[in-house]
Order: structure tokens, then sequence, then C-alpha cells
């Protein structure tokens, strides 16, 4: 049988759209029905839950393991922001507008916290962190996020920086600015954006960070993903379908937040 | 090397209002052999420049001629390797770009994107703390001079290229600096758009009375817009003139064919008659020509393009091929082979010319008045 183009091109398009459909339908039904049974009244897993209302959320904020977890992963996650950032500024400076030999190795060396798989970093990063005297210290876990937060950081402004022309510095000295005012009322400004969405990814991914911390945390350093974690692995506390969905809720304004203030550079 | 007279010769010779800038007085801008290098490399040699207050100077030459090297080095980019470089007679060699009183106009606008055109306008005033009402009444005054009223709230991505560069002149021009430096503004604009600006360019620097130093790889917008021409090659000034005097009597063969457009023609040899005439055998007649140069240097005979014509006339005659034939609307360009001398390129008008075919012998003149012979560079 032969089929028409029109034909081949519209059995093509059902198939692309059902494709796409299944897929998303498969990512997101375990989170939607994470998000549903947050819900469960009960004091014990079922699904379907016997009765609804906000239990789980009120045990979640009420119980003293919750919130140290959540306060401890804050602790973490805002350091390892604003460290990144830190790292990252002047290197993305050093990479695009010096001539700094070596600074290509740099750039690809802040990368590899993204590169090199997690579990070998991992374990790298305890036999280092051991050298040192580190482990199981909030410092060192604040250091173990950085280097894995910085890469998100460095790509969001190094990309921006990379759109600034050099000339828009130029122009503001010719014009009568001192070096550093051109700096900070230009370039620097010009790159704000791009830092606000690098900082809330770096705090993003602290925040999430549940390979590291099973490595190189310690009595007393339970991060969020560790509590959920410990949970689970004890029997199945329905709180966690609430800190689950807290997290997801979090997560996304935040990512949706970082995209658009990454995104503004541009304009 | 020094650009001295002998690399200047007659018509790129400053005359004396030229001179005049040499002692620091009456100059607006001056440069004493400044030179920058960079490692072994030679970018500026030696530069000797004396730029008129209100004058618009053009600096001319192909690309690596160092040409933007001198630019960087007058607006403070970069610092001389060595000599002076005057503004108003003061020493400005080794100051910082903010402290030199000098506007520019890059060719990719370079505005601030996060900032309205007044702002943008504004920035060198702000920076000059002048009180926000002379502010906003000299901005106002810079958008009707830029033909943009009513443009001030809008931002630099809402603008078109051609209102975009026009926002950057009056940023350059609000605070009424020393010098203005355009550094080829209209490189990034479009055909019909860069002979718009070409004319508000010299509208305003006619209303301004502004000294303009522009740089520029286009011979047709040299020509256009500046008072005197300064040709760069390899980093030196090779001809300093007027357009006429560069166009009609250039200094060497390559401000000929460079700047002209001239065919240099090969002579089998030139002797001096008087200080600015000169026997030469060419194409295998003896005629005697216009002559620039000291005349014991090697020389060729340049023939512009519009000097040979079909019908006959005395002076130099080229026997040679048709090889290919352009029409212009009222001209028609017509490159020949000739014997012994190689590709020749003539701009006849048209209707004369409709009766030359690729491929077929033909004859043209050049009264020898209208040829010159120059040093080869």
């Amino acid at each position: 049988m032969r089929l028409s183009p029109r034909t081949s091109d519209r059995i093509t398009r059902i198939a692309g759209f059902v494709t796409v459909t299944l897929a998303a339908a498969f990512l997101l039904a375990p989170v939607l029905l994470t998000a549903v049974l947050s819900f469960s009244n009960d004091p014990y897993f079922g699904v379907p839950p016997d009765t609804w209302g906000f239990r789980q959320y009120e045990t979640l904020f009420t119980d003293q393991i919750w919130r140290d977890a959540l306060m401890l992963s804050l602790k973490i996650a805002l350091p390892v922001g604003l460290l990144s950032a830190v790292i990252a500024v002047p290197a993305v400076f050093a990479i695009h507008r010096s001539r700094l030999p070596g600074r290509n190795v740099l750039h690809v060396g802040g990368l590899a916290g993204i590169i090199i798989p997690i579990s070998a970093f991992a374990v790298a990063m305890y036999g280092v962190l051991a050298d040192f005297g580190l482990l199981g210290t909030y410092a060192g876990l604040v250091l173990a996020n950085t280097v894995l937060a910085l890469p998100l950081m460095l790509v969001v402004t190094s990309a921006a920086l990379s759109r600034i022309p050099v000339e828009l510095e130029l122009a503001a000295m010719v014009t009568g600015a001192s070096r550093a005012r051109a700096w900070f009322g230009i370039t620097l400004r010009l790159l704000a954006p791009a830092m606000i969405g690098g900082f809330v990814l770096a705090v993003v991914t602290s925040f999430d960070e549940a390979v590291f911390i099973n490595f190189i945390g310690g009595p007393g350093l339970t991060t969020l993903p560790k509590a959920i974690l410990d949970s689970a692995r004890l029997g199945v506390d329905p709180v966690i379908m609430a800190v689950a969905t807290l997290l997801m809720v979090a997560t996304s304004i935040l990512m949706i937040l970082a995209l658009k203030f990454a995104r503004s550079t541009d304009e | 090397m020094t650009v001295s007279d002998e690399q200047i010769p007659a018509a790129s010779v400053p005359t004396g209002e030229g001179r005049a800038g040499t002692n620091g007085r009456g100059a607006a801008l001056e440069l004493r052999g400044v030179s920058k290098h960079f490692g072994s490399t030679v970018a500026l040699a030696e530069a000797n420049l004396s730029v008129r207050p209100g004058e618009f100077l053009t600096l001319l030459g192909p690309s690596g001629s160092g040409k933007t090297t001198m630019l960087r080095l007058i607006v403070g980019f970069e610092a001389p390797t060595s000599g002076q470089i005057l503004l108003r007679g003061s020493d400005i060699s080794h100051m910082s770009p903010a402290e030199r009183d000098i506007g520019m106009v890059f060719q990719q606008y370079a505005l601030f994107p996060h900032m309205t055109v007044a702002d943008n306008i504004a920035y060198g005033l702000k920076i000059r703390r002048w009180p926000a009402a002379e502010r906003k009444h000299k901005v106002e005054e810079m958008l009707e001079l830029i033909r943009l009223p009513g443009f001030g709230d809008r931002y630099p991505r809402q603008l078109s290229g051609g209102q975009q560069q026009r926002v950057a002149l009056g940023r350059a021009l609000a605070y009424d600096p020393a010098l203005i430096l355009m550094d080829e503004p209209l490189g990034a604009l479009d055909r019909t758009l860069r002979l718009q600006m070409e004319e508000e360019i010299r509208r305003l620097h006619r209303k301004l009375n502004a000294t303009v130093i522009y740089v520029t790889h286009d011979q047709q917008e040299a020509l256009a817009l500046s008072d005197r021409i300064a040709i760069m090659r390899d980093g030196r000034i090779v001809a300093l003139g007027t357009p006429e005097e560069l166009y009609y009597r250039p200094g060497n063969s390559f401000v000929a064919s460079f700047f002209a457009n001239a065919n240099l023609l090969p002579v089998d040899g030139h002797e001096r008659r008087s200080a600015d005439t000169a026997w030469v055998h060419c194409a295998g007649q003896e005629l005697e020509v216009p002559a620039v140069g000291g005349g014991g240097e090697p020389a060729v005979l340049s023939v512009r393009r519009r000097s040979l014509r079909l019908g006959p006339a005395d002076g130099l005659r080229l026997d040679g091929t048709v090889e290919e034939t352009l029409l212009f609307g009222d001209e028609r360009e017509v490159a020949m082979s000739v014997d012994g001398i190689g590709r020749v390129v003539a701009v006849l008008d048209a209707r004369d010319s409709g009766e030359v075919r690729v491929g077929e012998p033909i004859t043209l003149y050049a009264p020898a008045a209208d040829t010159l012979l120059v040093p080869e560079i």
C-alpha cells in the first residue's frame, strides 16, 4: 500500500504526539502521585489513603528532625551559592577578558564537577576531605557542594559574559568613567541577572544533593535529602511525600526564576 | 622610519597650515614620532601627524595597516612604545581614556543596553556631574540634533542600526569633547543607510565644527567625508593630503591604485624634464607626462580608469583585447589585456562604448596630461 505524502505526514505527526505524551506521562505520573499522596491523613502508608488532610505537613513542620534537616540544608545551600559566585565571576573574567595562559584549562577544570561521574567524584572527595580533617564537618559539606554547584554558575555567567561586548566598557571609559565605574556600572551590571540565575541554580543543586552526603556527612549532619533517604530506609513514613512535594514545588519555582534571570541578560 | 618629505612626495607634503601644528600650537591633536610594537611586530612606526581644530581627518588603509592601532593609542586603550600624543597642546600619551576628553563612536554602536536612549546620551554628563536640569536640557538638544526627538525613553534594542549609531554619535558629542574618534562607524550598516549616515555625519561636523578622526577602509567614504586623508600601509602613513590631491596627484603607486583605483603601467625608462614633468617610455611610445617624486627611484605610470577613452587623442595609446565588460548605467567598465603591460581597466561612457565586444581588439587613448609618473612602493 502506498501512502500519499499528506497521509504519511499526518501519521508521523500523530505518532510523535503520542510518544511525547507517553514520555511526559511516564515522567510526571510519579510526581503527581507523590503530590496527591502527601495529602493523606493516615499515620501509615497506603494507596489509596483512607483519610485526607494536612497531617503530613503538620508533622513535617513540628517534628524536630525534619526541621533540623531543612535548616541544615539551607545553611549549606546559601553559602554554596555565594561561594560559587565569588569563585566563578572572577574566573569567567579571567577566561574571557584576559590573556592568562592556560585559561581554557581553567574553564574545563571548573566544569569537572558535572563531567566526572558523581559517585567516583564522591570517593575522591572522601579521600581529600579525610586528609584535611574535614570529613563529617559542616565546612567539608559546604566545600564539597561548592565543587558540585560551581560548574552551573560558570556555565551561566560565562555564556552571559561572552555576549557582553568589551566595547561597552571601553565606551564607558572614553566617555569619562573610571575603570571601576565602567566595570561595576556597565559590565557587572549587565552580568547581574546571570549571576542571580547562577546563584539560584547553585543553591538548588546543593539543596538537592543526596550522594555526597552519604560519603562525607556524619552524625549530626543530616540534610533534607539524607533525612528522606533515612526515613525511606527505616520504613515508609508518609511524611516524606509532603517533603518531596514541597521540594519539587520550591525547586520548580526557583528553576523557572533562574532561567528567567539568565535569559534576561540577552535583552 | 620617519615619514619625511621623501616618503610623502609632492601632493602629500602638508601645506603651510598643516605645518603650523608641529610646534604644538594651533593643532587640536598632534602625534610626534608615535610607535607601537607588539613583541617584535611593529603595528605603528614613528607616526607624525597634526590635526587642525575643526578638521575632519580620515585614517584610510587596508586591515592591518595600523589605522586601528593609531586610534587605540589616541583614545588610550593602548600606550605608545615611544613618542608623544598631544591634545590641545598637552601630553596625553599616558593618561587613562577617561582623562583625555575624547568622544568615540564604535563600529558596533556600543550603546549601553540597560539604559534608555536619554541615559546613554547623558552618561558623559552624569560623570561630569552636570545638574539634572541641565542634563535633561542637553539631552533634548542632542536628540534634536541627531533627529531622534521623542526617542529618549526607548531602549537601544528598540532602535534600528542607523538610529542606534545616531544615538552613539549623540553620546559622544554631548559633553563637547576636544576630539571625536569614529572607528568604522558605518561598517555595520547596509549600503543605503551608509549613504544617509555619511550625510548625517557631514551635517553634524559642519554644524558643530568638531575635530574628527575617522577610521575606515572604504575609499568612497573617505572621499565623501574628509578634509584630509592619511593613507596607511604596514604601520606607516604613506600619504597625507586632501581628497583631491590624493586622487588626482597621488604621491606614489600605492596611493594611486588603492585610493584612485588607477592602472599602474610599467615603464621601460623615464627621465626627469623638470621638477614636475618627465619623459617616459611606455607601451612602445615616448611621451612627456606630469611626474611626482624625486626622479631617481623606480616609477610606474598611473592612469586613472576614467582617463582612458575610445576616440583618437594625443597622448598614450593602448592596443589590446577586451576581456570583460560591465554596465553600470551611464558608464561601462571595460577590462582589456595589453601585450607587455597586462590588464588595464577603463571606465567609458556607456553609449559611446556600445560596440565594445569581449574577445575583440580595442584601442584606448589617455591624454598625457591625465597620466602621472609615480614612484613605485
